[in-house]
């Protein structure tokens, strides 16, 4: 206990720590009048980490491959010691996202927290919440179950409905005709990289506008 | 009465050991399962034996096979069928047989096997790896 005080005062003394956690944690004011409603933001943040730790393991194991990918999510949930529960969380984990994303926006919207000065936090969440389910959408593909199958098919079907260029971009979305090795490959991408890159960046924008305006105080 | 301890400094310990026992037992919970995950699984069919039917060795060629993650090579030899280790004891590059000569040669640093794997030439000293094998109904079986 000793040693991890010293340890711990010897980086404080240089990084200035405590003053940030005292001022952020443990003696932070929060408004009494904030119900358990005003969580699902945090909450959103939290599963968002879980899914990015969760992800982080299965993709030890994953290979975004149409000939391997079934084999190597099958081999995560039945032979890796505990790959069920980490592979179990992500799937639970995603469905939840979205539930507490949009539970939060619900919230925003009913208060109409997104009036002047917090424009750009609402802009930027209506953002994040389009990308949340673009990563749940790039996510179902990648075990390449049928369900996963039809379902990356069903949702790529989606942009035909756009006038002139929508069966253009269907092809775009798909990296040809159909779903394939190249969509598999494309998605994958798309799931671990660049989205959670883009993510990041509209989270920042985001929290970067709480700090600013602090949160909204029911009336 | 100075040395008295101010009121409620047992219950603030036991909270104290409380919260951090409960940390503790949480931090346990989310470890076990990411160790267990991060260790070695079993891969999906380790412990099949590796099976090569003798019609399909051509006499005087070699193929390579893959057993248990290790690179092997089936050398259909003049003195009947025999298995190596395709990793060379120098640094552990894959030799290749030539058929020309009926040499094993290591493409990084020259060292060259006889058909037997034994040293002709090279910066090593002892030979290629046998590997034991059967033969059993027409088939080479190794472990």
């Amino acid at each position: 206990m000793r040693l991890v005080q010293g340890i711990y005062d010897w980086f404080d003394e240089r990084y200035h720590i405590t003053p940030l956690i005292e001022k952020n944690v443990t003696k932070k004011q929060v408004p009494k009048t904030l119900g358990w409603a005003a969580c699902f933001g945090g909450l959103s943040l939290l599963v968002f980490l879980v899914q990015v730790f969760t992800g982080m393991l299965l993709l030890m194991y994953y290979k975004p491959d149409p000939n391997t990918a079934w084999d190597s999510v099958t081999f995560v949930k039945s032979n890796v010691p505990m790959g069920w529960l980490v592979q179990r969380i992500h799937t639970v984990g995603a469905n939840l996202m979205i539930a507490l994303v949009f539970m939060h926006m619900l919230r925003i919207a009913y208060y109409r927290i997104y009036r002047k000065p917090r424009e750009l936090h609402w802009i930027s969440g209506v953002v994040l919440a389009l990308l949340t389910t673009m990563m749940a959408f790039t996510g179902y593909l990648l075990p390449w179950t049928q369900l996963s199958y039809w379902g990356a098919k069903v949702g790529t079907e989606i942009p035909r409905a756009v006038p002139v260029v929508g069966s253009q971009m269907v092809e775009l979305v798909r990296r040809g005709k159909s779903i394939s090795g190249e969509t598999l490959g494309f998605f994958f991408a798309l799931h671990v990289w660049v989205l959670p890159a883009i993510v990041s960046g509209f989270m920042g924008m985001h929290f970067m506008m709480i700090r600013r305006t602090g949160i909204s105080r029911p009336l | 009465m100075s040395n008295e301890r101010p009121p409620h400094e047992g219950r603030r310990e036991f909270l104290k050991v409380c919260i951090g026992g409960m940390s503790v037992v949480s931090a346990g919970m989310v470890a076990y399962p990411i160790a267990s995950f991060l260790a070695m699984p079993q891969q999906l069919g380790a412990n099949k034996p590796l099976e090569v039917a003798l019609s399909d060795l051509l006499p005087g060629q070699a193929q390579y096979v893959e057993f248990q993650g290790q690179q092997l090579i089936v050398l259909a030899g003049q003195e009947g069928p025999a298995v190596f280790s395709a990793s060379c004891p120098h640094l552990g590059c894959n030799v290749i047989w030539e058929t020309g000569d009926g040499m094993f040669h290591c493409p990084c640093h020259g060292a060259v096997f006889n058909g037997k794997g034994e040293v002709v030439r090279g910066p090593v000293s002892t030979g290629l790896e046998k590997v034991p094998f059967d033969i059993k109904e027409g088939k080479l079986v190794v472990g």
